[in-house]
């Protein structure tokens, strides 16, 4: 099956020691090994102000992890091992690679525009003297009408 | 009332020269020719303020989403002041004035592929004081990019990046 990509963000309670944070961490990606996932990224934000209270909390402990997955459980089981622990008041799974394989179709076709674009600047250099909005080819049909000249 | 004034204000110095040029402005009927010019000053600068209470209602009507739209407020007021000739046929969009600058998308002027909900200082400009998140027709954002941004600000609010309603 195809890899899929997740973000999987989750928040601890504030006060919680960073060493159970690393303890909690440590599981986690024990189990992402062994449902042969990755880990992509892993970041701690820290203590952070949320914008409302969670179980009476204002502040809480975020933490991001960017995981590429071929097995869907894997997901389920670490969102079960979340929601287990004592230490951890919010979490969510966002699944991005629909959205990256967008993203990355939308720059491939600015791309072939904006290669696209300088040939009809250039054939147009003739009436226009190149002119246009190419930013590449232009150089090169200025020089030749120049020589022409 | 003027007599009053003046007898009140000349004891009191300082206040005496401001005093005295006011009372002929807004009481005398009968000198027309100096009032006359002073009305016609006054009537187009007045309409100018009701006229963007005219549209609002037209444009979607909440006025409380004008709240946070500077954006949306902004080039109408200057229009009223391009126009400001026109009176009250302001009011009507296809003759002169009432000038209205075109809103741009701002994610496509940067040419943004994917809106990232883990940025939560971009997405506060996009959403009102009590949270609501702000319509398309006040930011000028496009469709496509409305959506996303509306995706995004939704998946930053379930993970307490952004609030739900208001700040609490």
């Amino acid at each position: 099956m195809d890899e899929r990509l997740y973000d999987m963000i989750f928040i601890c309670r504030p006060a919680t020691p960073e060493e159970e944070i690393d303890k909690l961490l440590a599981t986690l990606e024990h189990t992402i090994e062994e449902r042969a996932g990755k880990v992509e990224k892993k970041e701690k934000w820290g203590a952070r102000k949320m914008a409302y209270r969670v179980h009476r909390h204002r502040e809480g402990y975020y933490v991001l992890l960017v995981l590429r997955a071929t097995q869907g459980d894997m997901i389920h089981e670490l969102e079960r091992r979340l929601k287990v622990s004592d230490i951890v008041i919010k979490y969510m799974t966002v699944r991005l690679d629909e959205d990256m394989k967008r993203q990355k179709r939308l720059a491939q076709r600015r791309e072939k525009k904006a290669s696209r674009r300088p040939r009809p600047g250039g054939s147009r250099s003739h009436g226009h003297g190149g002119g246009g909005g190419g930013e590449q080819q232009p150089a090169p049909s200025q020089t030749q009408a120049q020589a022409q000249q | 009332m003027a007599d009053e004034t003046h007898k009140e204000s000349q004891p009191q110095q300082p206040q005496a020269p401001a005093a005295e040029p006011r009372p002929p402005e807004p009481r005398p009927p009968e000198p027309r020719p100096q009032d006359q010019p002073r009305a016609a000053e006054g009537a187009p600068a007045t309409p100018a303020a009701p006229r963007p209470a005219d549209s609002r209602p037209s444009e979607g009507g909440r006025p409380r989403g004008e709240g946070r739209g500077g954006e949306g407020r902004g080039p109408r007021e200057g229009g009223g002041g391009a126009g400001g000739g026109g009176g009250r046929e302001g009011g009507k969009r296809g003759r002169r004035g009432f000038y209205r600058k075109k809103k741009v998308c701002r994610f496509c002027v940067d040419r943004v592929d994917y809106i990232d909900y883990k940025k939560p200082e971009q997405l506060m400009t996009f959403i009102q004081e009590r949270g609501k998140i702000m319509p398309r027709r006040i930011t000028g954002t496009c469709s496509r990019h409305q959506r996303w941004l509306a995706e995004a600000i939704k998946r930053a609010r379930n993970i307490a990046l952004m609030p739900f309603g208001g700040a609490r």
